[in-house]
């Protein structure tokens, strides 16, 4: 298992580079056409071939990255800080907000997310600006996927609450944001850290979904779900295997966060 | 007994209607919701595409809508689709058999495949096989519901079969990490040492100590189930829930998304609760 989060850890720095010099790795800007040029097969100038408008696909591929892994971070951001306020809420004051926190949990919880995610933005618009899609889009995956990490955090805030520690605390005269800065927020850095680092792969997936459907980020700036509904031209598939490249690059990076995600686990 | 069944009943009644509710209001806050695609059609009368705009705006204040669809659920009246401009109890009754029928088949050969092969990496405790499946299950894991459809639809493969797939690693992660650690339990070492087989040890020490927590794992590979078939449908054109769901959200359809929100809450809820329960009596009647 050590080989396998070595070779994990170089996927991810490769990936990392990738996103960073992708100007300087790319031949051409993810925009640029060449129009004399479209559907073109692999090519020393086009290491993937061009789109049917002729764009590069190997240039949209290292911008698509760029936009996938840079923005699922930022959005596990902020779902694991609405996890943290909510089930660090319920966990910290306990009864009815306790109960009505996990009522919200629950409803979360309850409707299946990639369900909720897909039904909620296929109601909001499609004709937007690129870069308002890609705020759209995160934005939403960080709303909602909080609730799991939410349950995560209350159930961890809880038995802190009940510890002997917080208890000697209390009657020393702890209380409020001083009790939460010196004794909550310290013990709870570790769950709160593996909540985010889970977070990233599984919003990469569902951005990746989102992308696959045309409910992604918008013409023309790519992502790695965006890069996915070439695969919808299933007819030209066949000859052209190189389309799947991005489909494999997913699953490469994902495999490589699920391999250190187990350590994660283990340290939280 | 009593008891737990009240506070399930009452659970599941106010997630209802907090799904329903939210869908309600998701759909009115949706940018187009006052206008009908039918609203272009040329060949309708201009007291037809009154009507229609009427229709809308009566959907319109969504506390009205609200208070008259409970009115009308409560008569088993779930309302007309203004989209596909059918009732809506029509169309859950031609297209939920399909989604629930995708759903068993990819829990089924989900939940066969996933503790199968961490049985197996188990009893014959070989790290080639254990890598393999860890392999497959990484690789499964790491596919979006969508492009693996796309892919299927390729290969023409049938797309439960896909969902299948996905619920598999999630199965499997979960039973091999459990198994693993009722494996490293005192008494089951102590059964080993003492000369048990492998199959002996798996089926009268590890299983009854990880069965209660597997017991709970279905109810939320159901809520999975239902999450990777949405995408699945959508792009496999089949006519079940989930590509209706989509319809729905697309066309602005107020009545359709409401009840399908309530639908797949409903099960998702009764699937988590039902395990809850088995798994409390399972670990009641084993203590």
């Amino acid at each position: 298992m050590r080989a396998a989060r070595v070779i994990a850890i170089i996927v991810l720095l490769a990936a990392a580079a990738a996103v960073l010099f992708a100007n300087y790795l790319a031949p051409a800007g993810y925009e640029q056409q060449f129009r004399e040029a479209t559907q073109a097969s692999p090519s020393p100038q086009h290491p993937l071939g061009t789109d049917e408008l002729g764009r590069d696909r190997w240039a949209r591929l290292l911008y698509g990255m760029r936009v996938s892994l840079t923005l699922a971070p930022l959005a596990a951001l902020l779902s694991t800080l609405l996890a943290a306020l909510v089930g660090g809420v319920a966990g910290y004051f306990g009864g009815w907000t306790e109960r009505c926190c996990k009522l919200l949990i629950d409803f979360f919880l309850s409707v299946p997310w990639l369900f909720l995610l897909i039904t909620v933005r296929a109601a909001l618009p499609l004709n937007i600006s690129p870069q308002a899609s890609v705020t759209v889009t995160f934005v939403l995956l960080g709303l909602l996927g909080w609730s799991a990490s939410a349950r995560v955090i209350c159930a961890g805030a809880k038995d802190l609450m009940n510890s002997e520690f917080v208890w000697t605390a209390r009657a020393t005269g702890f209380s409020g944001f001083k009790l939460i800065r010196l004794h909550l927020l310290p013990n709870l850095r570790g769950a709160l850290f593996a909540q985010f680092w889970i977070s990233i792969p599984v919003f990469i997936i569902a951005e990746a979904n989102l992308g696959a459907l045309g409910l992604g980020v918008s013409e023309p700036l790519p992502s790695l779900g965006s890069l996915l509904r070439e695969l919808q031209d299933a007819v030209t598939l066949r000859p052209e295997p190189w389309r799947l490249l991005p489909l494999a690059v997913l699953i490469v990076v994902i495999s490589s966060f699920q391999v250190l995600l187990n350590k994660q686990e283990v340290r939280a | 007994m009593v008891r737990f069944l009240g506070q399930a009943a009452l659970r599941l009644a106010a997630l209802m209607l907090m799904a329903s509710l939210a869908g309600a209001l998701l759909m009115r806050a949706a940018p187009g919701f006052s206008s009908d695609d039918q609203e272009l059609n040329s060949g309708l009368s201009s007291e037809s595409i009154q009507a229609i705009r009427h229709g809308r705006m009566d959907d319109a204040n969504i506390p009205r809508f609200y208070v008259r669809y409970l009115a009308a659920l409560a008569k088993g009246d779930l309302g007309t689709s203004r989209s596909l401009n059918q009732p809506v109890k029509d169309l859950l009754r031609e297209r939920l058999p399909v989604t629930l029928w995708n759903l068993a088949f990819a829990l089924g050969l989900g939940w066969l495949l996933g503790l199968a092969l961490a049985m197996v990496a188990q009893t014959l405790r070989s790290r080639a096989l254990s890598f393999l499946a860890g392999g497959l299950s990484g690789a499964f894991i790491s596919t979006p519901a969508a492009a693996l459809a796309l892919v299927f639809l390729l290969l023409r493969w049938p797309p439960a079969l896909a969902a299948a797939l996905l619920v598999f690693p999630k199965i499997y992660r979960y039973a091999q990490n459990l198994l693993q650690q009722s494996a490293e339990m005192p008494h089951v070492l102590t059964a080993r040492a003492k000369g048990a087989g492998p199959l002996r040890v798996l089926a009268w020490h590890i299983a009854p100590i990880a069965l209660p927590q597997l017991i709970a794992l279905i109810g939320v590979s159901i809520s999975i189930g239902i999450g990777v078939l949405l995408p699945i449908e959508v792009v496999s054109d089949v006519a079940g829930i989930g590509q209706l769901a989509w319809n729905a959200a697309q066309g602005r359809d107020l009545p359709l998304l409401v009840n399908l929100t309530m639908v797949v809450t409903f099960i998702t809820v009764c699937a988590t609760l039902i395990s809850d329960a088995a798994q409390r009596g399972f670990t009641r009647s084993a203590a």
